[in-house]
């Protein structure tokens, strides 16, 4: 146990020995191997130079603790020259130490030195791999004056950047070129152990960035000869700390301008929603349209109402309706009526498609005022705050709705003058030449709309029979006898459709109401439904070859009838109840009645109808009518 | 010459970007010709003929880290040699034989080699770059045939041999031009002196080993770049010493 304490405490000895020999000295690895183990005779532990003009050895008495006195192991050199030179002990000892130190005189740099120990019995012990050139054992001094300065802060107050400065190791002849140093920096925070090295530089000066405030740094710098490999010793440490500092001051102001202005804003838009109410509703919520039937109470339209509804369009009730609706719209001046002369109601003389179409008959001033009012449509509960601008139709809208009123003047003035008018200042629109009021003869409201011309005319087609109105029956006429001939003549062109559409224009006035009372005019229901068609237009020249002669007037924009004949075509009504839908979803309107009396016709889509002296449809009717 | 100075100045790499650049410091240093002193620009100079008026300062910062990028290369070379050829360490028997510059007579410290004059300092780097071109590129060629070097070293040591002589041409330019500029008189033209013949054709450097080359050539290296540190230092000394 003894042999095993002492084997364990003589190795003790040995490194701690070793440990002292060396006080001066921070490297204890040998310059070529680090990795073997410490030679146990007597050995130069390092040479190394602070300013490539001096340098120093020291050495190691190993395990010969007898050599350990001062002045028993001797150092000698010898410089490797030209002229072979030899052995020459040390110039200077330094023997605290355990140094040999070479003065200016005895170094000399780029010439290659080796030494030697020597016991005082001339034992040497001498290695041979202890050779070395001075400019090769250079370790230059660490910098000094090493400080650092706060360059910012990012705007998060969270990291910053400094700037290190430091200064050449004075011992290190940078100025005459003697000596070149580069620079590399360490730094750590704190509390880690990793150190972040830099990468080499030979500037006094560095900037480091991203650092994060509130963590403390240490940071500090070694030298080196640039192309050689050996470091000089760190400087001393330098801490770098950065508090983070509050920043209230700056964002004061900004918050403070941040909440007086949303303050402002708030109060603004609340001024603006008190007083403006009702515009801001306008605005934002704009009335729906409801529905509307001049003349006829809103109230009615509501679902639920249709009896009254009937009996009113069917002009029952308390008188007729136009004085009615003259009573509704009492308080608006500008709703005059066009007043439609009860007289000529059924007189077929002047067929009242002629008269529709007879644009250059003069038209009453009631329709001028009409127009207005027809074209206008000023009410208040309308969709008047949707687009629709009444002011200024263009022309040929105009003309359309000339040929669309009734009122063909009484006599039947048939001057194929297209009565053009200048856009009136106000909202009359047509002003005709023909003085004197014009009296309204019933005529047919509608025209079929045949064809549009490329210049924006309409073709009216006047072939239709306008039939008068007895037939208080929803279903009608339509009896295009005539038509089918004309169908049939025309057979051979293409347009055999007869869906037609119906133009409506809404009349403020009684016109309207009379010859609603006098039966509208249906137009003749579809005889041959053509499938896969909506509605179809007659074209004009189905009108020409209507017998007698047509004025077609190929300029006018619309098909002039011959006055003076009488039409022999089939009565067309004014309106037509859709009874059914067939396969490709087409309405189909009331078949003609005579040349095939449609008893086959299914009516059970008007069973559920209440006899209804016109063809009007709620829309939820319309949903019980099936294919 | 001209066409020498380039390749001494700008490495392969980035010749095409040192054309416009070279266009560019002659431009802007030809408006700073009073820094340099009195002597007249281009005196030489031949009708016709693109005079590079370069400062000195900034002809000596080239050769200077021409010179640092040769010592850099000879350490790495040398370093690598001592791995493959040499593992035994064995340093007597290298150092032992004598490297062929040493009958060039060199400061071999700081005092010493700031008693010399300038033009002895000129002359002295002029020799030494001199005597190695020769070596260098045999060694070299020796070196390409042997079949163990890797491909990189033996780029290098052909790199190494390269820059050696464009390194002496640019000495040898600046010498002209501190002779142009009267900084230094007129003696350093022998530059064909018979020491450096002597080195150069001495036949020493052949019986030399390949390994001891390079130790030898790591040292000279190492003179030459901090005896034009010196130099620099001494005469245009107000950049970056």
């Amino acid at each position: 146990m003894a042999l095993l304490s002492s084997n364990l405490l003589f190795p003790l000895l040995m490194s701690s020995l070793d440990w002292l020999s060396t006080p001066g000295n921070g490297f204890f690895m040998a310059r070529h191997d680090v990795t073997s183990p410490a030679p146990l005779e007597p050995h130069i532990t390092e040479c190394m130079s602070r300013d490539q003009v001096t340098f120093q050895c020291w050495w190691s008495p190993g395990n010969f603790h007898n050599l350990s006195s001062p002045g028993a192991l001797r150092l000698f050199y010898i410089k490797i020259e030209s002229p072979p030179s030899e052995w020459k002990e040390c110039p200077e000892y330094v023997h605290s130490n355990r140094e040999c130190f070479f003065d200016t005189d005895h170094t000399s740099i780029w010439v290659t030195y080796c030494t030697q120990l020597r016991a005082l019995n001339n034992i040497t012990y001498y290695n041979e791999e202890d050779c070395f050139r001075v400019e090769n054992i250079v370790r230059p001094d660490p910098p000094v004056s090493l400080n650092w300065t706060l360059l910012n802060i990012s705007r998060s107050g969270l990291n910053y950047d400094v700037m290190v400065n430091w200064e050449a190791p004075p011992s290190a002849d940078v100025n005459t070129g003697w000596m070149r140093i580069e620079y590399e920096i360490q730094y750590t925070a704190t509390n880690s152990t990793k150190w972040e090295a830099v990468e080499m530089q030979t500037q006094t000066q560095r900037t480091i960035y991203g650092l994060r405030t509130g963590t403390e740094y240490e940071l500090h710098i070694r030298s080196r000869m640039p192309g050689f490999v050996r470091f000089g010793e760190f400087s001393d440490s330098i801490f770098i700390h950065v508090v983070k500092a509050p920043v209230k001051e700056s964002t004061f102001p900004l918050t403070l301008v941040l909440v007086f202005g949303i303050t402002g804003i708030i109060i603004l838009v609340m001024t603006v929603v008190v007083f403006l109410q009702e515009r801001l509703m306008m605005i934002l919520l704009p009335p729906v349209p409801a529905p509307k039937i001049k003349g006829i109470d809103p109230e009615l339209l509501k679902k639920g109402k249709l009896d009254e509804l009937n009996f009113i369009l069917s002009g029952g009730g308390i008188g007729s309706l136009p004085t009615y609706a003259t009573d509704f719209y009492q308080d608006e001046p500008w709703v005059e009526f066009i007043e439609v002369d009860a007289e000529d109601a059924g007189t077929g003389e002047k067929e009242d498609t002629q008269r529709l179409l007879d644009v250059s008959q003069p038209v009453g001033h009631h329709m001028n005022t009409g127009f207005s009012n027809a074209v206008s449509f000023p009410d208040n509960d309308s969709g008047r705050a949707s687009s629709y601008d009444p002011d200024l139709p263009d022309q040929d809208a105009l003309l359309l709705m000339a040929t669309l009123l009734p009122g063909q003047p009484e006599d039947g003035e048939t001057s194929p003058e297209v009565v053009k008018t200048a856009p009136a200042p106000e909202r009359l629109l047509i002003r005709t030449q023909t003085a004197g009021p014009q009296t309204w003869i019933h005529t047919d409201f509608y025209a079929q709309v045949s064809n549009v011309m490329p210049t924006g005319g309409v073709v009216l087609s006047p072939g239709q029979q306008l039939r008068s109105q007895e037939s208080t029956s929803g279903t009608e006429e339509g009896t295009q006898k005539g038509k089918e001939h004309k169908g049939s003549e025309d057979s051979e062109e293409e347009k055999e459709k007869e869906e037609q559409f119906q133009l409506l224009v809404v009349d403020p006035e009684g016109g309207r109401q009379a010859s609603e009372s006098d039966a509208p005019q249906m137009f003749a229901p579809p005889s041959s439904p053509m499938p896969g068609e909506g509605y179809q237009t007659i074209p004009p020249q189905l009108a020409e070859t209507q017998p007698a002669a047509r004025a077609g007037d190929n300029q006018s924009p619309y098909i002039l009838p011959d006055p003076p004949q009488s039409q022999v075509f089939a009565r067309v009504a004014d309106y037509t109840v859709v009874q059914e839908l067939n396969s490709q979803h087409s309405l189909l309107l009331n078949p003609p009645p005579r040349e095939s009396p449609p008893a086959c016709r299914p009516q059970h889509p008007l069973k559920a109808l209440p006899a209804m002296p016109v063809g009007y449809i709620t829309p939820d009717l319309l949903g019980s009518l099936s294919p | 010459m001209i066409n020498i100075l380039f390749h001494l100045f700008f490495p392969t790499a980035l010749r095409p970007v040192s054309c416009v650049w070279v266009v560019w410091v002659c431009l802007f240093f030809c408006n700073r010709l009073t820094m340099v002193g009195a002597a007249p620009i281009c005196a030489n100079a031949q009708a016709g003929q693109l005079c590079h008026v370069l400062s000195l300062a900034n002809l000596f910062d080239r050769v200077i880290q021409h010179s640092a990028r040769t010592h850099g290369i000879s350490n790495n070379l040398h370093t690598e040699f001592e791995q493959y050829f040499l593992p035994s360490k064995n340093h007597i028997g290298r150092v032992s034989r004598n490297c062929h510059t040493s009958s060039i007579l060199t400061p071999n410290g700081k005092d010493n080699a700031q008693r010399m004059t300038r033009e002895e300092l000129t002359e002295v780097i002029l020799k030494l770059l001199l005597a190695w071109r020769d070596p260098l590129w045999h060694f070299h060629q020796s070196m390409a045939h042997h079949h163990d070097f890797n491909k990189f070293s033996s780029n290098k040591t052909l790199e190494m041999s390269n820059m050696v002589h464009e390194l002496h041409r640019g000495v040898e330019k600046v010498a002209e031009k501190m002779q142009v500029l009267g900084i230094i008189s007129n003696t350093v033209s022998n530059l064909a002196s018979p020491e450096a013949l002597l080195a150069s054709d001495s036949s020493e450097w052949r019986l030399m080993r390949n390994y001891d080359l390079l130790y030898c050539f790591r040292r000279d290296s190492n003179k030459v770049q901090n005896y034009l540190k010196i130099l620099k230092c001494r005469i245009v000394p107000e950049h970056g010493c």
